[in-house]
């Protein structure tokens, strides 16, 4: 950032100014989500639509944390996502390494597989795997919530993708000095693909956090409701929709991820790559 | 390659097996015949599921019932409206029901034809104490597979200052007179909008029904199956498409804007059911409007909806469930059970509540409901009801006449079938 | 090498046990499916069903509403596709070039959209597009331009919603964007300034050749979350006004609920199919490294 010409700074202060506009048009609905989950259900129903709250209050928020066992549904949403990512970081970095660098038979069969799987809608096959978990005895139990989804073919596409890029000549001199391949994974690969693991971590802590339909089916007692099932339970009823209590259980829905998103979003900087090439 | 083949093996032999066992029977399946129940209190855990917020009141409700069974444990689970259907579907088909769930009326059809619900044994409830249109919503096939628990019908809402600025000081009867009030509250009452109608899409078929109903039509009849094209019906799509033709309904109002430009008084009036009572308070419009009775052609009927209470065939305790669902409709317990959740009640003798008889807006509602039905139970009723829906918005919104609208309604309710 | 087939299945085997265990059985039993006229009414005893071979299939093309739909759905894929990536790519190369100050804030604020609830989005974009308050009107007006009834016209709806489609989507492109211009070693660049490469001719021959395993993603990627669109449209016009926002995802849903099953799972297969023909086309268009 030391000298920069005039053209340049002329330049950035342009790119600054755009994406600055951008950021705008892209954090409104998030802003107006924020501030309308302290307005009660009558401003809500206002056109046009207020930004700040008439009279703010905690009210939605205070009914969504007495009515419901907030508690139990967070730790329920926190371990299948955490679970699902730990094993998705892993097994399907693992499988991508091997479509991407490792030469077996039936390597291609395997590679047309995860796209195939990744191509099949998910509505196609809901109503067949909830009667398969469920002829598994697996119904409303966490493995039934954590096992579906703990290896998903687009991560293992990402994954594959990612490290192809990855050079040869690091994983040849690995090999060369004597390192099994699960060294050259572990110790070369892995540290290597920090981006693509912090992406594929976060949106699948994402999906899974967010998930709604399957973990709907598979739950059949309370206990074992996540966030997203537990905050529909009163927000929308047979004829009519209770907005604020939608956008408040939105909101607490969302800044778990925020969170853990500002955490994560470090790792994409500039520099973790370039340790390789220096042979 | 090897994985192709195999696969390629696996999904012959799936196919062989699928094959094998193949076709449906030809018989009709018979009339469910419904197995009685045992006497004596209910006993053993009963599990329920009920959505939003029936489930969470039903919990504490359930308590008086276990003390007058002192063996049975209600287990109630509420699940959320939104994907109730699918839940209950999926449940069905996983064999994964508990024993006694809450049912939209509308999905009984459905759920009846799958197999999964458990026919109605004698004993439990009295059809003469139901509201007759409710009843009919548990009925399929001719056998009755639940009970009504709580019920809801439609009546016209109207804004006092807009009304007797127009001069309108009774509710009208006839379908001339709803069209001579409309276009009074829009010249001289002040509203841009006589009366707002919904203008096709989801749901809007709750709302046009009741005309065909008023005028003598009916969803089915006639021995052909669908009667949606009967004149009866022509001339009720006509009289709904007049309202927009003639300016006094909106086409494309925005989402969101019935509820506060009504109490602004730029909506005369609209339809709809009970909820709006509390909605319209949370806009400062308590005391502000008035309900009144659907209008007559030959007869001034409305839509009743709610929802049932049914037993699943893959129960595990059917006794206690059916002996649950039958205290919750003694007339006692609905009256109870209206004041813990204001869940209108479905049986008749409910509503000597004095609480219900004081309330000017709710009696309002319990008058019109001895005049209330609903579409058949079928089981591809929703399949038709988006198909009747997608005509009317072609019918508002595009030059299309209400004889083509019904004919194309009859076409596609014919090729859909009753999934019989 | 016989050490890289013991490797390469061990390191795949519990991808592959998952997949056989929890997925091979409900897609070929879905398949079958879409051979029969199975409904919800037939699931407790499904194999009496009667198999109609491909008449489902033959069914969806004389299906009006659904060709509707498939059409609407290539129009999102044709405008969404280059859109998305193009903007999801100049949002990370932006973000990614080193003279953006606040760089964590704008690629959570760029995210946003794709994890607000849809609810909320919804209701401030329909504010927007509002035919006399609107915003984006308001602005035509300034220009001089008389703004339509954007999501009630049936001419407008649908640009209106790939529009909104294309502003939430963009955040998740630029996600895989940044990760994949991480990896691209500085030195690559170093070695183009010296031979006098200008910005361009960088972006050129370094940028997009290292992107090309990711740009191969997004695009696959991409094209199979805009040919199965569903919440964007579903939301905010339900499909109309007269179906002109109606997309197969949409449809797919419909006949689930009214419990077509084998119906729907033919609708299903058929975008499938759909799917793998564009994905084929995008992986021979944008040929990666694999060949090596």
């Amino acid at each position: 950032m030391s000298r920069q010409r005039p053209r340049d700074r002329a330049a950035a202060t342009v790119l600054h100014v755009v994406l600055a506009a951008g950021l705008l048009v892209m954090i409104a609905p998030f802003v107006w989500m924020l501030l309308s989950s302290f307005k009660g259900d009558g401003e809500l129903r206002q056109t046009p639509p207020t930004w700040l709250p008439a009279d703010p209050s905690l009210a939605n928020y205070r009914e969504l944390f007495d009515r419901l066992d907030f508690p139990r549904y967070f730790a329920n949403s926190a371990l299948v996502a955490i679970l699902v990512t730990a094993g998705n970081l892993l097994i399907c970095s693992a499988t991508g390494y091997a479509l991407a660098k490792l030469r077996f038979a039936g390597r291609r069969a395997l590679f047309l597989l995860v796209l195939g799987n990744l191509m099949v809608p998910p509505a196609a096959t809901f109503v067949p795997q909830f009667v398969l978990v469920s002829n598994l005895g697996l119904v409303n139990t966490y493995a039934g919530l954590i096992l579906p989804n703990i290896a998903l073919a687009v991560n293992v596409f990402l994954m594959r993708q990612f490290i192809l890029s990855i050079p040869d000549d690091l994983l040849e001199s690995a090999r060369v000095d004597g390192a099994g391949e699960w060294r050259v994974y572990w110790q070369i690969v892995l540290p290597l693909c920090g981006p693509a693991l912090a992406t594929v971590g976060i949106l699948t802590f994402l999906g899974s956090w967010n998930s709604f339909l399957w973990p709907l089916v598979v739950a059949t007692t309370e206990d074992k409701y996540t966030l997203p099932v537990a905050l529909a339970l009163y927000s929308v009823g047979q004829n009519q929709t209770r907005y604020g209590l939608l956008l408040a259980g939105a909101v607490t829905i969302i800044l778990p991820i925020l969170i853990i998103f500002a955490l994560l979003q470090r790792h994409f900087v500039q520099g973790i790559a370039t340790t390789g090439l220096k042979s | 390659m090897r994985t192709w083949t195999r696969g390629g093996a696996v999904l012959a032999v799936v196919a062989a097996l699928a094959l094998a066992g193949c076709g449906r029977d030809s018989g009709d399946g018979g009339g469910d015949a419904a197995k009685p129940l045992g006497a004596g209190k209910a006993s053993g855990e009963i599990t329920v599921w009920a959505m939003g917020t029936e489930g969470e009141k039903l919990t504490a409700f359930a308590g008086d019932f276990m003390k007058e069974n002192p063996d049975a444990r209600v287990k109630v689970t509420p699940i959320p409206w939104d994907g109730a259907h699918d839940k209950i579907a999926t449940a069905i088909a996983g064999r994964q029901t508990p024993d006694v769930s809450l049912i939209g009326t509308t999905w009984m059809g459905e759920f009846a034809k799958t197999g999964g619900l458990d026919p109605l044994p004698a004993g439990v409830a009295d059809q003469a104490a139901f509201f007759p249109g409710a009843w009919n919503t548990a009925v399929a096939g001719g056998t009755a597979y639940g009970v009504p628990w709580y019920v809801e019908t439609r009546l016209i809402y109207v804004n006092k200052d807009v009304a007797s600025r127009a001069g309108v000081t009774a509710a009208p009867k006839t379908w001339e007179e709803l069209s001579a009030a409309a276009k009074a509250f829009k010249e001289k009452g002040g509203a841009a909008w006589g009366l707002s109608l919904q203008p096709g899409g989801t749901g809007s078929w709750q709302t046009v029904l009741p005309f065909v109903w008023q005028n003598g039509g009916d969803v089915t009849g006639g021995g052909s199956g669908f009667a949606l094209d009967s004149p009866q019906a022509v001339e009720a799509l006509a009289f709904y498409e007049s309202f927009f033709d003639t300016g006094l309904s909106p086409k494309d109002l925005p989402q969101g804007t019935l509820e506060p430009d009504f109490a602004a008084g730029k909506i005369g009036a609209f339809i709809s059911g009970p909820w709006h009572i509390g909605i319209l308070k949370e806009q400062g419009a308590a005391g502000k409007f008035d309900l009144w009775h659907m209008p007559s052609k030959q007869k001034a009927t409305s839509f009743v909806g709610g929802g049932n209470l049914a037993v699943f065939k893959d129960a595990k305790n059917r006794d206690g469930a059916w002996k649950f669902v039958s205290w919750l409709s003694k007339p006692e317990v609905q009256i109870k059970w209206y004041q813990a959740s204001s869940d209108l009640p479905a049986v008749k003798a409910g509503w000597d509540d004095a609480t219900l008889k004081g309330d000017a807006l709710l009696s309002a509602f319990g008058a019109q409901l001895s005049d209330a039905k609903a579409p058949p139970s079928i089981a591809t009723w929703e399949q038709i009801a988006a198909a009747f829906d997608a005509e009317i918005e072609k019918l508002v919104k595009t030059d299309e006449t209400a004889a083509n609208a019904a004919k194309a309604i009859q076409q596609k309710a014919t090729s859909i079938g009753t999934g019989g | 090498m016989t050490r890289h087939r013991l490797a390469g299945w061990g390191f795949a085997l519990p991808f592959t046990v998952l997949f056989l265990v929890f997925l091979a059985g409900p897609v070929l039993a879905s398949l079958a499916m879409s051979f029969t006229d199975i409904r919800s009414a037939d699931v407790r005893d499904p194999l009496a069903v009667t198999p109609i071979g491909l008449g489902n299939y033959a069914r969806l093309f004389e299906d009006e509403q659904f060709l509707q739909a498939a059409g609407n759905t290539i129009l999102v894929v044709l405008v969404g596709l280059p859109l998305t990536v193009a903007l999801g790519l100049a949002v990370a190369l932006g973000l990614n070039s080193g003279v953006v100050r606040f760089r964590g804030l704008f690629r959570v604020g760029y995210y946003l959209p794709v994890v607000t609830s849809i609810v909320a989005i919804a209701v401030v974009w329909r504010f927007l597009l509002q035919p006399e308050s609107g915003l984006v009107n308001g602005l035509l007006g300034l220009i001089g331009v008389d703004g339509p009834n954007w999501l009630n016209n049936t001419s407008t709806a649908l640009p209106a919603v790939i529009a909104m489609i294309v502003w939430r989507g963009l955040g998740f492109q630029m996600v895989i964007f940044l990760a994949g211009l991480q990896a691209i070693p500085q030195e690559l660049y170093e070695a183009a300034r010296i031979d006098g490469a200008g910005r361009w001719a960088q972006f050129r021959h370094v940028t997009l050749p290292a992107l090309r395993p990711t740009l191969v993603f997004v695009t696959v990627i991409g094209s199979i979350g805009l040919l199965q669109v569903f919440e964007e449209p579903f939301v905010m016009t339900r499909g109309g006004p007269l179906a002109s926002t109606l997309t197969v995802a949409q449809s797919v849903y419909s006949q689930f609920s009214f419990g077509n099953y084998g119906y729907a799972s033919a609708m299903s297969y058929l975008l499938f199919i759909a799917i793998v023909l564009l994905s084929i086309l995008w992986f021979r268009l944008l040929r990666s490294e694999e060949a090596r």
